[in-house]
């Protein structure tokens, strides 16, 4: 796993969905985004969307695919190091 | 029917929560005074407030100083006021629409970028599934929000209500005004409302909740007679109506004691201000409170909210009067607020003690 990318997804996370109470460290990395964990919804997910657009260059070809990826930010790194292209 | 402010909580460029302004104001020192905040995470859960800009924060604090928890379900009616909405947040979502080529726009800005973002988030935070309405009227949006509450009451269709009027004015904002001179060029004082020589203000940024019920108190502010509105009125128009809305009071343009007006510094505006209290009330009482609170769209609320505090404190500190040593012993009784937006709409307000 690329811990690097892991760290940069936490802070980004942070900064995009304004979680101003967290730290990078607060976030477990293979906890759930969704529901338990972070606790985070439905415009969150298409906050997410967009980030991966915007940073990485990845476009989500249909909703369903992000209920996969967004289920940690470990999967997320994974899914985000093998289709980037930028 | 009576119809009563039995609470108000303001959001401004004074101390927030709070009438220190009466014994203490702040005095600006920029020409684009910004809010002065309180604590947010007092009011607010980090998550209810991680995605809210600043007037959105501000007008749910306010809304939810107004209103005890235990009535908030019951609210009969959220009406607001706003002349720009969330402005800061359409800025954001059209600059990040420019930047990126119209792809990859963030949802959040664009859900709170809309005028009734406001009234919704406030309805949504107090679970109230009454009636919910925005007024966006330029500078008689606060003033429209009100007389559709009080039609409201006087249709038996409400109990209670709360009459929001936010506004924020965002930095590009502010330079587009400057650009047509509608802000002074120089930092405001307070001869420059009392005598005006020049053309413009200065920015302020309000968010103030009054609660409205149709039954008194204990702790009921003052009593909220009724609000006229008039486009491009006559004097006689102005004269007549007025009269005719006072009468239903049992009032006279005589019993008026006190008048509260919209001075912002702007030559002509104050000039209009001066005429129509001279038309109407020579004899009362002149109070301003642009001096301390600013100009915006909805800032007549702030007007109404000034003559309230007065009318509940029995007092009217010097510092709020347009001549000075004209206070006089009389305490404030039955105060007209007057408000008009480029000598094109007017509003005309009746508070009365009770």
């Amino acid at each position: 796993m690329d811990k690097t990318l892991v760290q940069e997804l936490k802070e980004e996370i942070i900064e995009v969905l304004n979680l101003e109470e967290m730290k990078p460290e607060d976030i477990d990395a293979s906890a759930p985004l969704f529901g338990e964990g972070l606790g985070l919804d439905s415009i969150d997910a298409l906050e997410l969307i967009v980030l991966m657009e915007k940073n990485y260059g990845i476009k989500l070809k249909n909703a369903s695919e992000g209920k996969e990826i967004f289920r940690s930010i470990e999967i997320m790194a994974d899914y985000i190091s093998k289709n980037r292209t930028k | 029917m009576s119809i009563y402010i039995e609470k108000i909580a303001q959001i401004s460029i004074q101390s927030p929560l709070s009438d220190e302004w009466m014994r203490d104001p702040i005095y600006p020192t920029q020409r684009h005074c910004r809010f002065i905040c309180p604590d947010f995470k007092q009011f607010l859960s980090p998550a209810t407030s991680r995605r809210m800009g600043t007037l959105l924060k501000c007008a749910l604090t306010s809304a939810f100083n107004c209103v005890k928890e235990e009535n908030r379900t019951q609210l009969d009616g959220i009406f607001t006021g706003s002349g720009l909405g969330c402005i800061e947040n359409t800025e954001k979502f059209l600059t990040s629409m420019l930047e990126n080529n119209e792809q990859s726009l963030s949802p959040t800005n664009f859900i709170q970028s809309t005028h009734n973002t406001i009234g919704s988030q406030i309805a949504i935070a107090f679970q109230c599934h009454g009636y919910n309405i925005t007024f966006s009227h330029r500078g008689l949006s606060f003033d429209s929000a009100l007389m559709n509450a009080l039609l409201k009451f006087k249709l038996n269709e409400i109990h209670s209500a709360l009459v929001n009027a936010s506004d924020e004015m965002s930095d590009a904002y502010f330079k587009l005004f400057d650009h047509t001179g509608y802000w002074k060029k120089s930092i405001c004082t307070t001869d420059d409302f009392k005598h005006a020589i020049s053309s413009g203000s200065f920015a302020g940024e309000n968010s103030v909740s009054f609660l409205l019920t149709d039954k008194k108190a204990e702790h009921t502010l003052c009593e909220i007679g009724d609000i006229e509105l008039f486009h491009t009125p006559s004097d006689k128009e102005l004269i007549d109506r007025t009269t005719r809305f006072l009468s239903s009071y049992q009032l006279t343009l005589n019993d008026i004691d006190t008048v509260v007006l919209g001075h912002n510094g702007d030559v002509e505006n104050d000039e209009e201000y001066n005429r129509i209290s001279n038309l109407l009330v020579p004899h009362a009482r002149k109070v301003i409170y642009k001096h301390i609170f600013g100009e915006s769209f909805t800032m007549s609320a702030m007007g109404v909210y000034v003559g309230a505090t007065c009318i509940n404190q029995q007092h009217i500190p010097s510092h709020l009067l347009l001549q000075e040593g004209s206070t006089g012993h009389h305490k404030p009784t039955n105060i007209l607020v007057v408000n008009h937006f480029k000598k094109i709409d007017y509003s005309i307000t009746l508070l009365r003690s009770c």
